[in-house]
């Protein structure tokens, strides 16, 4: 027994710096990178680099605000990077034959949060696992793009609507920057205060017992979806104002971007915070592989091992955190 | 070859698990070509018994010997080496696959290492023929129903060579019809010299296939006879008279009027015609065997469950219930006999568990109010004493006593008006058992309706004011606090005598 106390006073230095990591999360590795990249490069502190990672950090981002919330509660998206595209082209379209930039934003959006409901409905009433549900709506989405747009990219939009992604707002902050704050102001809102961000998390733990307790699973799981859809539009109508256009193939792999992120930001604690934590490392090694000039090829190896590192560390940290606690 | 005729002999088999002594000193004899009946109430150790003679625990203490030698069944592997098969209640073919493929799972017929698929059903015919049995051995098991399923299973049983084929509860869920072609084959393999171990919960059943019978009770071995010897109610008695040893905490409850009825309840298989009606401040007993019906019945009247008929009233009037949430508003309550299934948020801290239910209440202005949460749930962990360092420690960290009453919470700060508890004590100790039992009296007290459903028959018989006995989806018997017995209990739990 006093072995053991001695061995604990030991152990207790480390188990400060050990709380400190796990209160800090991935926030940490945020300034790590940020640190490494300044020490590193002489550009990367640079004011035109720094709004360059930002808003590119800003359509990942608010993707993968919504995929945290699939995620959380127990699915999978994979349609949200289409998604992007398809929204993005369709608020184009609305608006090169005239109709009002505010009402086709609008019009999109609600499209938008429909089409992640439909797949939310798929998912919950015929019971079909959201990997395939979401993955044929993917395409679904993206055929549907390419028939409305004929595979062209739309241009000739009007000059205020380029504001949402390359606007600045003071002169100095860019007004996606505003978008994303505001989105993820309302977003964390919604997890943390709202019995609907507690349905989310119990129904991703144990929907079972979520079932049992009277909330409503199937509706939680729609609405999940719905989010989903809700954010990647308003990426896909941020990526449109940045591009100028609305290009049918721009999205890419936004959606599975996205999905890392949630995860390299650890969905443990339930917290949109980290989420977008998990978006600025992304963003961040994107950044700082281009700027060290390594081979474009090499930077998708190397982000890939980072997002498997990521997730492999927060798992240490889980199981740590599970040994501590049980001390 | 021993001239005795015994296949089998057990003695002196223990195994004890932590805090409990589920096997203690049993003898067990089974003659070569006989139907051997095993009976006893819930827990009196038949699984535990035949689970080592399938390899899937090892024993602590005693012989086994089999036919002769004395053996160590150290693994399935090795009991299933021996010749002992086990046919369990569920199922255990491939779906997806062929009879014959089934039958000859890892031991097909192969020829430079190619299956020969024409000599695989050849043989897997002529093996089913041997039993007078005619199906189409090409088709996929799951085109089959259960009662024939459980045959293709026996006789790929006896294919590898078993001597001895344990059937747990094999009739559970099959018709008369059914059972009566699976007595067929029962008698054939005993033409064949092959022994069974047969469990059953219908006590018609034993007198009707089987030779001899033994007796288990709280682990220990109380006898053996011959079927021929023993009447039906003797049988009873044999598996009843446990000692009754715990205590339960005295209530003083003036019982109300009726309060929750339920009529006609039916779920078209499990569940057939419950009716009943709890009062205000009394507590319900539901005994039964376990697979009676009594957790299904409570699903379908919480709506966790689709019924196919039946209604529920609160206070005389009829409420509509076709989902859980429904329930809730209606001010049930329902602490699921699994609690990490079914009840808890396992990696979520004990607060979120705790206002799962009533979360409605820790709102100010549409706003969860976290000063609000943490004040209701500091309440319930200090007056149901449960032990946990912080309401934000998950509830996996915590023993089963004290998740069982996070769940027990999460249901008085909804202040359900009726309570259904399914089995509360299940795998907590005996300190945690009593507070559990405090607490039922408690809500009593408040003029609660309590449901309990209890499969330990001291601690039905001791927290029940009247008790509702189940068998096979049905009610069997009601009895009154005055005329509560083990033996009243025992009859009607095993279909009445």
């Amino acid at each position: 027994m006093q072995a053991k106390a001695i061995n604990k006073k030991k152990n207790s230095f480390l188990d400060k710096i050990f709380k400190f990591i796990n209160a800090m999360g991935v926030w940490l590795v945020v300034i790590l990178f940020f640190v490494i990249l300044s020490l590193s490069t002489d550009t990367f502190l640079s004011y035109a680099n720094l709004i360059n990672v930002v808003r590119q950090i800003c359509v990942n981002a608010l993707v993968a605000l919504g995929t945290a919330y699939v995620i959380l509660g127990g699915e999978i998206d994979l349609s949200t990077g289409n998604m992007c595209a398809f929204t993005g082209c369709g608020t184009a379209l609305l608006m090169v034959a005239g109709v009002n930039m505010w009402i086709a934003i609008l019009i999109m959006l609600i499209i938008g949060s429909l089409i992640g409901a439909l797949t939310g409905a798929i998912v919950t009433y015929m019971r079909i696992p959201s990997f395939i549900a979401s993955l044929g709506m993917s395409y679904v989405i993206l055929g549907a793009t390419l028939l409305l747009t004929n595979s062209e990219p739309i241009s000739g939009l009007p000059q205020a609507f380029m504001t949402f992604g390359r606007g600045y707002i003071f002169d100095v902050i860019p007004v996606p920057v505003i978008i994303l704050f505001i989105f993820f102001a309302i977003g964390a809102f919604f997890l943390k205060y709202t019995s609907f961000g507690r349905s989310v998390i119990s129904v991703g733990e144990n929907p079972i017992a979520a079932r049992l307790s009277g909330i409503d699973v199937i509706t939680t799981k729609i609405l999940i979806f719905a989010i989903g859809g809700f954010t990647a539009s308003a990426a896909g109508i941020v990526l449109a104002s940045r591009l100028s256009s609305g290009q049918p193939m721009a999205a890419g792999d936004v959606g599975l971007t996205a999905i890392a992120a949630v995860f390299v930001g650890g969905t443990e604690k339930g917290s949109a915070m980290n989420v977008l934590a998990g978006a600025f490392v992304l963003g961040l090694v994107n950044n700082g592989l281009n700027l060290l000039e390594v081979n474009a090829y090499w930077q998708k190896v190397a982000l890939g091992l980072i997002i498997i590192l990521a997730v492999l560390l927060d798992q240490i940290r889980a199981s740590r955190a599970v040994s501590v606690k049980k001390k | 070859m021993q001239g005795d005729g015994n296949i089998l002999v057990l003695k002196k088999v223990c195994k004890e698990f932590p805090g409990v002594k589920a096997l203690d000193s049993v003898d067990f004899t089974l003659r070569k070509g006989e139907v051997h009946a095993l009976v006893g109430e819930n827990g009196a150790g038949k699984s535990t018994l035949m689970k080592i003679l399938s390899g899937a625990y090892v024993k602590d203490s005693g012989t086994i010997e089999f036919d002769g030698n004395v053996v160590d069944i150290q693994s399935p592997k090795a009991s299933e080496k021996l010749g002992i098969a086990i046919i369990y209640q569920e199922l255990n073919l491939i779906n997806r696959i062929s009879v014959a493929e089934n039958v000859f799972l890892g031991r097909a017929p192969k020829k430079n290492g190619v299956i020969q698929w024409k000599k695989m059903y050849k043989d897997a015919k002529a093996l089913f023929n041997s039993f007078d049995i005619n199906l189409d051995v090409s088709k996929c098991a799951r085109e089959f129903s259960i009662a024939q399923q459980q045959i293709i299973e026996i006789i790929k049983a006896v294919s590898i060579n078993a001597r001895v084929v344990i059937m747990d509860e094999p009739t559970s869920s099959l018709t008369d019809n059914e059972t009566q072609i699976l007595f067929r084959i029962i008698r054939s393999l005993k033409e064949k010299g092959i022994s069974i171990i047969f469990i059953t919960h219908r006590l018609d059943e034993i007198f009707e296939i089987s030779d001899r019978l033994t007796v288990l009770r709280d682990g220990c071995y109380i006898g053996t006879k011959d079927v021929k010897d023993i009447t039906k109610s003797e049988l009873i008695k044999m598996m009843i008279g446990r000692e009754l040893k715990q205590q339960f905490p005295q209530r003083n409850v003036q019982i109300g009027e009726e309060c929750f009825r339920v009529e006609h309840i039916s779920d078209g298989s499990k569940v057939k015609d419950v009716s009943f009606y709890v009062r205000k401040g009394e507590v319900l007993g539901f005994a039964g065997l376990v697979g009676a019906g009594r957790t299904e019945t409570m699903r379908l009247i919480f709506g966790a469950d689709k019924r196919t008929k039946g209604k529920v009233f609160i206070k005389n009037k009829e409420i509509q219930i076709k989902q859980p949430k429904q329930s809730v508003s209606e001010k049930i309550g329902f602490v699921t006999e699994n609690r990490k299934e079914e009840g808890l948020f396992l990696k979520l801290p004990v607060r979120n568990n705790i206002v799962s239910v009533a979360i409605d209440k820790i709102k100010t202005l549409k706003i969860l109010d976290f000063r609000k949460e943490r004040e209701f749930c500091e309440k319930y962990v200090n007056d149901l004493n449960i032990h946990t360092p912080s309401i934000n420690k998950a509830v996996v960290f915590l023993s089963g006593g004290n998740q069982q009453k996070v769940v027990l919470a999460k249901w008085l700060l909804s202040d359900s008006e009726v309570m259904i508890l399914d089995e509360p004590t299940r795998g907590i100790d005996v300190g945690a058992k009593r507070e559990i039992f405090e607490i039922i009296n408690k809500l009593a007290a408040q003029g609660k309706a309590i449901i309990f459903i209890s499969s330990e028959m001291e601690e039905i018989l001791g927290v029940s004011d009247r008790i509702i006995v189940m068998h096979e989806g049905k009610i069997s018997g009601e009895v009154m606090k005055k005329d509560f017995s083990e033996q009243v209990i025992t009859e009607y739990a095993f279909g009445g005598a």
